[in-house]
């Protein structure tokens, strides 16, 4: 546990100094503020559904940028050799920038909040769809960033990392529409590993615990991967 | 600038061959697929001696360290460090090593007291002595004039130096250096060989080198590598022309 602290504390840290954390942080806020502001002035309704839908796109154009560099950039500089010949288990390290990096993405997303007080201050939002909104986006982002570090550890190429992070986002994204295409059972396989399939009911206000199975079980999916692809010696 | 010596003592006092040895590889092979770039090692390491492997590049001394070092594991044959598998006792061998890999990485966010701590902690050293044993490495290693630097803006002679720290700064008993000497100017490879010495006895060191001179001046042992195969050990002492011997078995 103490190694485990120790090096989110690093990660954490390497997360917080690096500009690119800030810079996708500002873009992602820009473009909320953005869509915000004029789906609020052309609806006129205090929904915060869209800004969801919104969010789930750039998280799975901007969470890759913040992933790319975990382990690809420490095989490129070769301080990985100095974690895996320290008394560390392979989990701890991973587990580690996974926290880290799921952090950052959660403190963006807590930024968002400033929308809902909006709604709440000059209108009457309904406060179970936007909490259910949340865990959807938590969840989504737990997905997205296990998905992007095991991308990361593949390769030492953080850009060949970002490029495979954001094909395998838009693959799940677009599982459901292939799914009209194949035949039984593939049809309900796809249907069912579909990210926006078990995202909008509950952006909708239903949380199902199938949905949230789904998103825990991907992100503990690409963890142990992950992992098992570090301990590869 | 220099860096202090410390317990040293004579070598040849330091050789003991009459214990376990600290590193013992058993028909040791790697293989990438079908590139085979380690095959049947058998060698013995004593504690406290320095020891080399020499060879040159692509000869595997890289290849045995990283196994050493639980970076890699080995295809086959059983590889011991301080009494400790390194396969089925991996986590309890890399408590008892120190490895300064040939980039020398560091972190380079990080300045160098920071990095130091931080590898003392993921090293083990308990929080309480994190601090004593920052200070002790850097007044050790000389590292002071840079302790608050961060370690992108290091000289090669200080990254060396900050990365054989973070090897050191938890005391191990075996310390693994892949070509220290790499890149220093020659006053840096007089510093470096002069602590390496003074290491000898308390740790047991093993260098990798394809110098002939760097090896006669700082090891007490080594061992020729060529093509993954282990061509032979001589120890130092009845070694008086290294460079000869070197080529009668290249």
């Amino acid at each position: 546990m103490r190694t485990l602290r120790i090096l989110f504390a690093k990660e954490l840290n390497a997360t917080l100094t690096s500009p690119i954390g800030y810079t996708v942080a500002a873009v992602f806020l820009l473009v909320l503020g953005y869509t915000f502001s004029l789906t609020l002035f052309a609806t006129k309704v205090a929904n915060l559904q869209y800004i969801f839908h919104q969010m789930y796109v750039l998280s799975i154009l901007l969470v890759p940028v913040l992933t790319m560099r975990s382990f690809a950039e420490e095989r490129r500089s070769e301080t990985l050799e100095l974690l895996l010949t320290a008394p560390v288990q392979e989990l701890s390290i991973v587990l580690a920038k996974y926290a880290a990096t799921l952090t950052l993405v959660l403190g963006i997303f807590t930024l968002s909040l400033v929308y809902a007080v909006i709604l709440d201050r000059y209108g009457e939002p309904d406060w179970g769809q936007i909490h259910a909104g949340y865990l959807a986006l938590a969840l989504h982002a737990s997905l997205l960033v296990a998905v992007g570090l095991l991308m990361s550890s593949i390769t030492e190429n953080q850009v060949v990392a970002a490029a495979l992070s954001i094909g395998i986002f838009l693959m799940l994204w677009f599982a459901d529409s292939v799914s009209y295409l194949l035949s039984p059972p593939f049809d309900s396989l796809a249907l069912n590993l579909s990210l926006i399939g078990h995202f909008k009911p509950m952006v909708s206000g239903s949380v199902f615990v199938s949905d949230i199975g789904y998103f825990i079980t991907a992100s503990m999916l690409a963890l142990f991967l992950t992992t098992w692809r570090l301990a590869q010696r | 600038m220099t860096i202090s010596a410390i317990d040293a003592a004579p070598s040849d006092a330091l050789i003991q061959t009459d214990h376990a040895p600290a590193i013992s590889a058993s028909n040791v092979s790697k293989r990438y697929g079908p590139v085979s770039a380690l095959e049947g090692l058998t060698l013995d390491i004593h504690a406290g001696e320095v020891f080399g492997l020499l060879g040159p590049n692509g000869s595997g001394k890289t290849t045995f360290m990283r196994l050493l070092a639980g970076y890699l594991l080995p295809s086959a044959g059983r590889l011991m460090v301080a009494g400790h598998d390194v396969v089925g006792d991996s986590l309890a061998v890399r408590r008892h090593i120190g490895y300064v890999p040939e980039a020398a990485p560091l972190y380079r966010q990080m300045r160098v007291g920071e990095f130091l701590a931080f590898m003392a902690r993921l090293r083990g050293v308990p929080e309480r002595n994190v601090k004593g044993a920052v200070e002790r490495i850097v007044d050790r290693l000389a590292l002071s004039a840079v302790v608050d630097k961060p370690t992108r803006a290091l000289s090669r002679g200080y990254r060396q130096r900050t990365a054989l720290a973070q090897a050191l700064v938890h005391d191990p008993d075996i310390l693994i250096l892949d070509e220290p000497t790499n890149g220093l100017d020659p006053r840096q490879i007089i510093e470096m060989r002069q602590l390496i010495r003074s290491l000898a006895g308390r740790h047991t060191v093993l260098i990798s080198s394809h110098i002939l001179s760097e090896v006669e001046k700082t090891c007490d042992r080594v061992a020729v590598l060529l093509n993954g195969r282990l061509l032979g050990v001589r120890a130092m002492a009845d070694t008086p022309d290294l460079e000869a011997w070197f080529l009668s078995l290249t």
